[in-house]
């Protein structure tokens, strides 16, 4: 239908009327009963909680402001809920009493007033009074990681073992047999010897193989114990189980940082180790950055959970409502010792060196519910990065200010030539390879 | 030379739970192993995150317990302010004056301007910093549909788009530093002036849209659907 534009402005009926006036009759009782049923139908009661009121209000609990559910109930016939709603400190004028217990018990704190109609304001209310708490979404964080699988190569030593067991009492029922067949041919029966006699038996008798097989389990030893001293002091990367020592709170790093797809919360790595840019520490987030959120959110998504967060109060020293001023420290486990007679910075690493955590971290927003030491931070793994990974030069100041000295001279020149024969510029070429880079 | 038979499978049996045993020492997640050399593993001078009062290496007993339990997280006195290299930063580093109460809120809101310029440097700046301290609740574009509020049942915040649209950056700042009602905490430990400021403009940039224009703070006194300023 084209409206004719001079009728833009009018409202409906108006233009309905004006353009047939005889159906004007029939349009209004069609459109008045239309109105009836979709204009005056609920207003969406969830949309309007969520867009005005989730912010300070949850249906079923406490939070900045009471739970609204029974809120209706609690007003019945003590005064107007819809004033109260629509601007609070004009209705505590009127002095209503329930209205000023209700502002004494928040705190005298003021409801932001809300352009709402009575219509709306019932619905939220209906919303709220139907409200069922919904079930979680997400994995569940207790099925999320399967145990990491743990060397298997002692359970290869059993078998071996139980099937040596299995091999010299085969060897001794044999030889049972092999004596109850000369005592039948009449023969004197074998002489009975321990294992340790047999062997040495056998050896005096072959020689050879036993040069050969002894010099095989020597050199195999010496190589194991080369191997093993390789990975002292190492409590990451693939060589070792990784040091993943339980924390006094079992913080979830997979559940906080992990995908929002997984139904995670994808908060950044960085709001709570907010250092990391900064200074030579990533940071332990001190408990006022939990509460951030945690102030609003008490529960878990399981029973344990709520009680881990329990022990964020504790340590914060929360009474639900307000602080208590009774701290307690966390004695957080630190997980990766780096000795002291290497330097580390994490600054360097993030804002110049724009690394992502997980490069080194392992992927601990995706399976480390726990978290453990992933790489084994020993002076190959570093230097070996240093010497492969490609600089990331462009629009980064620290390297613009490096480039452009190489570019002064014509030294400069010829080295920056030489740095680029395999088209990239690693760490080592700009001197990270340098004893004193990180041991001074 | 023993001459006593001995059957094979105990001295095979003991061999095994030796190798057992060692292969659980070296696998227990709780362990951070045996230091090997541990005279230059430990920083005798003071380190962030070491609890000296559980070093064995450096302090006599009675010193280790004087040094238990002490802070390693601390803030900075009372009443200093730090000091800035560059001359044009010190402003960040003064103190913030407004109170944590509703009329230091509607203070902020009309008097206080941000000092770094809307352009489109100090926006994208704006929007690293968003990306990793407001985005996992406010959403990408602002509306309150962040990962937290969407998987993890959290109170959404009002939109930059509608409710919040014309908030002024005095606020803005304001809610940054001190929180905003239970569901906003305070962001001041995380961010420092600076920051925050250029947080603000990106936020101001999702208040219009997508679009550097319209500097709103100065026109708009108070909002609609501001508290009113006394009571």
């Amino acid at each position: 239908m084209v409206v004719p534009t001079k009728m833009l402005g009018m409202p409906l009926v108006a233009r309905i009327s004006e353009r047939s006036p005889g159906l004007f009759n029939i349009s209004l009782s069609v459109i008045l009963f239309l109105f009836a049923s979709v204009a005056f139908a609920q207003p969406d009661g969830e949309k309007l909680f969520k867009g005005n009121c989730a912010s300070c209000h949850k249906p079923d609990k406490d939070m900045t402001g009471p739970a609204l559910k029974g809120a209706v109930a609690r007003w019945e016939g003590k005064g107007d809920i819809h004033a109260w709603v629509k601007n609070s400190s004009a209705y505590l004028k009127t002095g209503n009493p329930y209205a000023t217990e209700l502002f004494n018990k928040w705190n005298k704190s003021v409801m932001t007033a809300q352009a709402l109609s009575d219509e709306e304001i019932d619905a939220i209310l209906a919303y709220a009074d139907a409200y069922v708490p919904p079930v979680p979404k997400g994995p569940d964080p207790t099925t999320v990681t399967p145990e990491g699988e743990g060397s298997n190569w002692p359970w290869l030593v059993v078998i071996a073992l139980l099937l040596l067991v299995v091999g010299l009492s085969l060897s001794g029922v044999k030889r049972s047999l092999s004596n109850a067949v000369r005592e039948a041919e009449g023969k004197e029966p074998e002489p009975d010897m321990s294992f340790g006699q047999r062997l040495r038996n056998w050896a005096w008798h072959n020689k050879a193989a036993a040069s050969i097989l002894g010099l095989f389990i020597v050199v195999f030893l010496i190589l194991k114990m080369w191997d093993a001293a390789w990975v002292i002091g190492v409590y990451g990367g693939d060589e070792v189980p990784h040091y993943k020592p339980e924390q006094p709170i079992l913080f979830n790093h997979t559940l906080h940082a992990g995908k929002a797809d997984k139904g995670n919360l994808a908060i950044n790595c960085q709001y709570c180790h907010s250092s990391a840019e900064k200074s030579k520490h990533a940071g332990i987030p001190s408990t006022n950055v939990c509460m951030n959120c945690h102030s609003a959110v008490n529960e878990g998504r399981t029973p344990e959970g709520t009680k881990e967060i329990a022990k964020i109060y504790a340590a914060v020293g929360w009474d639900g409502k307000a602080y208590t001023g009774k701290p307690e420290p966390v004695k957080w486990v630190k997980v990766h010792n780096l000795p002291d007679h290497a330097y580390f910075n994490h600054q360097q690493h993030v804002s110049v060196g724009k690394l992502e955590c997980q490069e080194c971290h392992g992927p601990i927003d995706e399976k480390m519910d726990v978290a453990e030491q992933w790489a084994p931070l020993t002076m190959g793994w570093c230097i070996d990065c240093h010497n492969t990974k490609d600089v990331k030069m462009a629009g980064n100041g620290y390297y613009d200010e490096i480039m452009a000295r190489l570019e002064e001279t014509d030294m400069g020149h010829a080295e920056l030539k030489k740095y680029l024969d395999d088209e990239k510029i690693s760490v080592k070429e700009l001197g990270g390879w340098e004893c004193a880079k990180c041991h001074y | 030379m023993s001459t006593s038979k001995r059957n094979p499978a105990i001295t095979i049996s003991a061999l095994a739970l030796v190798v057992l045993s060692m292969a659980s020492c070296g696998g227990d997640p709780n362990s951070p192993g045996v230091e090997y050399m541990p005279d230059m593993y430990r920083s005798p001078a003071v380190e962030a995150y070491v609890d000296y009062g559980q070093d064995p290496y450096h302090f006599s007993e009675e010193l280790a317990q004087g040094q238990r339990n002490t802070q390693s997280a601390k803030l900075p006195p009372v009443g200093t302010i730090a000091f800035a290299a560059d001359a044009s930063k010190a402003q960040f580093n003064m103190p913030y004056t407004y109170p944590n109460t509703v009329e230091g809120y509607e203070a902020a809101g009309l008097e206080l301007k941000n000092p770094i310029a809307m352009t489109e440097a100090t926006v994208e700046q704006g929007k690293v910093i968003y990306a990793k301290f407001c985005q996992h609740c406010h959403g990408e574009k602002g509306e309150g549909d962040g990962a937290v509020v969407t998987n993890g049942n959290y109170p959404q915040p009002p939109s930059y788009t509608a409710a919040l649209k014309d908030l002024p950056e005095g606020k803005i700042f304001h809610s940054l530093v001190y929180g905003k009602n239970l569901a906003m905490g305070s962001h001041a430990s995380q961010l420092n002036k600076e920051e925050r400021w250029l947080v603000t403009r990106y936020v101001q940039y999702l208040q219009n849209g997508g679009k550097m224009q319209r500097e709103m703070a100065a026109v708009v006194p108070a909002t609609p659907a501001a508290a009113p300023a006394t009571n």
